[in-house]
């Protein structure tokens, strides 16, 4: 008897354990509005980090008062984003309109999981930034919106650098590092907090080499992480890491580098601007300390390399509020709301005549010089599974910091990255 | 029937007639009974039979039939059904890193299955020499440790271990080992599994000790008094009183153990992702990074797949053991 009840359970257990994938829930019935949008609410996917409260504000009261309609924001996290908003899109009743990061427009664009705006381009997008509005544009469709761009700064602790006796900021890449080890010198501050694995950052040295992550072999796309050009963004990546003592094998949300410079005993973080929201958050105190300054490059005249990571706005196809998602867009970005968000978060508006609005804001002034020559991970569909954890560029950079050469590096994650690369759609 | 019959059916083998006197003779209106009432034990299992049926058998059909399918954001967001035969199946079956990583399982499996029969019968046996308070004592600190959440304990783990402010980094720098001090534990496959495996173990014991603990109270203080006036040592009883009655039990525990190891998901992929660079993924955590991480759904559900018949194979024995003897008793 007894052994038939712990087979019973142990056939049971191991069932559960291995069992389930998949799945589909969900319920439709929204009324489309043929009397107004009275009575809908549309739900509205904003990573974390990209809606300040003021703005937020502003917009939800004028669009509640144009549309009759309710605004939901649903702020979502970047890590593990991909699978979310894949099921999101693939259920019946999907948020309307999401958030989607430009290297992972044209994925989603090729899914068929978002709406074709074309008309809502010719309506509004005339003065959109050409080079701000190729992400969302697949197959010679509009897929999505330009929301804002925005690059990386050093975020610095004013107070750190005067103690070390520092004045005045750096110009040359080799000044910063004098920098650094004078901080490292004179001060017990830890000189910079960089995490092995903050690949954004490696990404714009990449692009100051001018290199690219991936290449072009036939017709489809291959790793590029064996071009000696990468190795020397690596090089320089490991020159930087090693004024840090933070982790070779994580990433800059874990723990939130922004956290741990809240804490004053760090001279400096690259990072976005609005990551100092972040640190006065955690500690109010560091607020009369933060400044910022452009990465700077090789030479004066010219600032780092850095990758310019910018949010669209997509309307999901499954949506049933198309007409209200149309008119949220319509208003958040018009040049009132996307002006408004550039003073608030310190962001590239997607209208140049609008950039005026970053003159207020000390973050912003620190990233404009160096977005002229920032650049993007290829804007293909393929891309974006390479971004699945467990990132290879991840592991690549880990590989070296912990003393691979480059080249041994590139070759240990390459299968990886080209299989990804090769994945049907 | 009662506790008394059960005990007979592990005791007999063991130390044949010895223990014919503590045997409840069967009733005598029992055969009537049982006429009447054939079908109610199979009513009685109908409600258990249809959870079963709905919350696993309808998961494993359907994970059967994803794993034939070529199911990727696309496919799954316009829920188009694309079959693609066995190209799943031979695509992993193909690839070298689908053998690396059940390699890795069974190893994985085996050492901390060891490990938990091991310290956990040892675990057992002090909790059936102990004193009544001290065994109280014991119990509370092992039903504790069996009740802490997986996560929270993964987490707490986590902390422990921490690179930077790290306990565990703390006391070994304090006493003496400077090198530690600011030792990352989650860099290496080593060190990653080792902070792994005494999780599980740790989490694992209590269930083995209570379980093997069970089972020593069943043993009649007689025999221990026969042995001893046969001149039987400590080590003698334990092998020819102790041990008997044990097995089935450690058996059964030691199965339960491997499913339970080798399924293990929570802890590892909490703990660091199947980090550092995939080296601690095992089966369950390879077909999640696979299948819902990669989005590549179809893939996935292959993985998992295999990995219920690779389970099936590592338990064959223990199954095939029990349902010999469930014939037998037929």
């Amino acid at each position: 008897m007894k052994r038939k009840l712990i087979a019973a359970v142990g056939v049971a257990g191991m069932l559960m354990s291995v069992a389930a994938c998949g799945g589909d829930d969900g319920d439709s019935g929204e009324k489309t509005g043929a009397d107004g949008f009275k009575g809908q609410t549309l739900t509205v996917w904003a990573m974390d980090g990209s809606t300040p409260p003021g703005w937020t504000k502003d917009l939800t009261a004028a669009f509640e008062k144009q549309t009759k309609a309710k605004l939901k924001f649903e702020t979502q996290q970047w890590n593990g984003i991909q699978q979310k908003i894949t099921t999101s899109l693939s259920e019946d009743n999907p948020p309307d309109v999401l958030e989607v990061g430009n290297t992972q427009t044209p994925a989603y664009a090729a899914t068929g999981g978002l709406a074709d705006l074309s008309d809502l381009k010719s309506e509004i997008g005339a003065d959109w930034t050409e080079a701000l509005n190729a992400s969302s544009v697949f197959d010679g469709k509009q897929y999505a919106a330009p929301w804002y761009f925005a690059n990386r700064v050093v975020v610095y602790n004013k107070k750190v650098w005067a103690d070390a006796g520092i004045k005045g900021t750096p110009k040359t890449r080799a000044e910063f590092f004098d920098a650094l080890e004078t901080i490292d010198k004179k001060t017990d501050a830890e000189p910079l907090y960089l995490p092995g694995q903050n690949w954004y950052f490696f990404d714009g040295l990449t692009i100051g080499q001018g290199a690219d992550l991936v290449k072009k072999d036939g017709d489809k796309y291959v790793s590029n992480l064996a071009d000696p050009k990468v190795g020397k963004a690596m090089e320089i990546y490991k020159e930087y890491q090693a004024f840090s003592k933070a982790p070779k094998d994580k990433d800059e949300a874990t723990p939130q580098q922004a956290e741990v410079f809240a804490k004053g005993n760090v001279g400096a973080f690259i990072g976005m601007g609005w990551e100092a929201g972040t640190a006065i958050a955690a500690n109010k105190k560091i607020e009369k300390d933060i400044g910022y300054f452009t990465i700077p490059g090789e030479t004066a005249d010219k600032p780092e390399g850095v990758f310019l990571g910018g949010s669209n706005f997509a309307v999901a196809a499954g949506s049933k509020k198309q007409e209200l998602a149309k008119e949220f867009l319509k208003i958040a970005l018009s040049d009132k709301f996307e002006g408004a968000l550039a003073k608030e978060n310190g962001v590239i508006p997607n209208k140049e005549s609008l950039q005026t609005n970053l003159s207020a804001n000390p973050a912003a002034v620190a990233a404009a010089p160096a977005a002229a020559g920032g650049g993007t991970t290829p804007l293909i569909p393929e891309w974006a599974a390479v971004e699945n954890d467990p990132n290879p560029i991840k592991s690549y950079m880990t590989a070296v910091l912990k003393g691979k050469s480059p080249a041994e590096a590139a070759k240990q994650v390459e299968a990886e990255i080209n299989k990804r690369l090769a994945q049907s759609s | 029937m009662s506790v008394q019959t059960e005990r007979t059916d592990t005791g007999t083998a063991a130390a044949p007639g010895v223990r014919k006197t503590d045997v409840t003779p069967p009733g005598d209106t029992g055969s009537a009974r049982r006429r009447g009432g054939a079908s109610a034990p199979y009513l009685l299992l109908l409600p258990a039979l249809l959870a079963t049926v709905i919350l696993l058998g309808w998961p494993l059909v359907k994970n059967g039939v994803l794993s034939f399918q070529n199911l990727n954001p696309r496919q799954l967001i316009l829920h188009l059904t694309e079959w693609r035969g066995f190209d799943n199946y031979t695509d992993v079956l193909g690839g070298s890193d689908f053998w690396k990583v059940v390699q890795r399982t069974v190893v994985f499996t085996t050492v901390n299955v060891v490990l938990i029969m091991l310290l956990g019968t040892l675990v057992g046996l002090l909790l059936a020499r102990l004193g009544k308070r001290m065994r109280l004592l014991l119990m509370l600190g092992l039903v504790l440790a069996w009740a802490m959440p997986v996560i929270a304990a993964t987490t707490v783990y986590q902390w422990l271990f921490a690179q930077r402010f790290g306990v565990v980094n703390w006391l070994l720098a304090k006493a003496g080992w400077s090198s530690m001090a600011d030792y990352n534990w989650f860099g290496t496959q080593i060190s990653t599994f080792s902070v792994i495996t005494l999780l599980i173990v740790w989490q694992s014991i209590p269930f083995v000790a209570i379980n093997l603990y069970a089972a020593t109270t069943t043993i009649p203080k007689e025999l221990y008094e026969a042995a001893s006036i046969d001149g039987a040592g400590t080590w003698k009883s334990f092998t020819s009183v102790t041990f008997p009655f044990m097995r089935p039990f450690l058996w059964a525990t030691t199965f339960l153990e491997v499913i339970w190891v080798f399924k293990a998901f929570p802890q590892i992929f909490a703990m660091n992702r199947g980090g550092p660079d995939r080296l601690t993924e095992t089966l369950p955590i390879y077909a999640f990074v696979e299948g819902p991480g990669n989005q590549h759904y179809g893939m996935g559900a292959a993985i998992s797949f295999l990995t219920i018949l690779i389970l099936l194979g590592l338990t064959a024995y223990y199954l095939r053991t029990v349902l010999k003897q469930e014939e037998d008793e037929l």
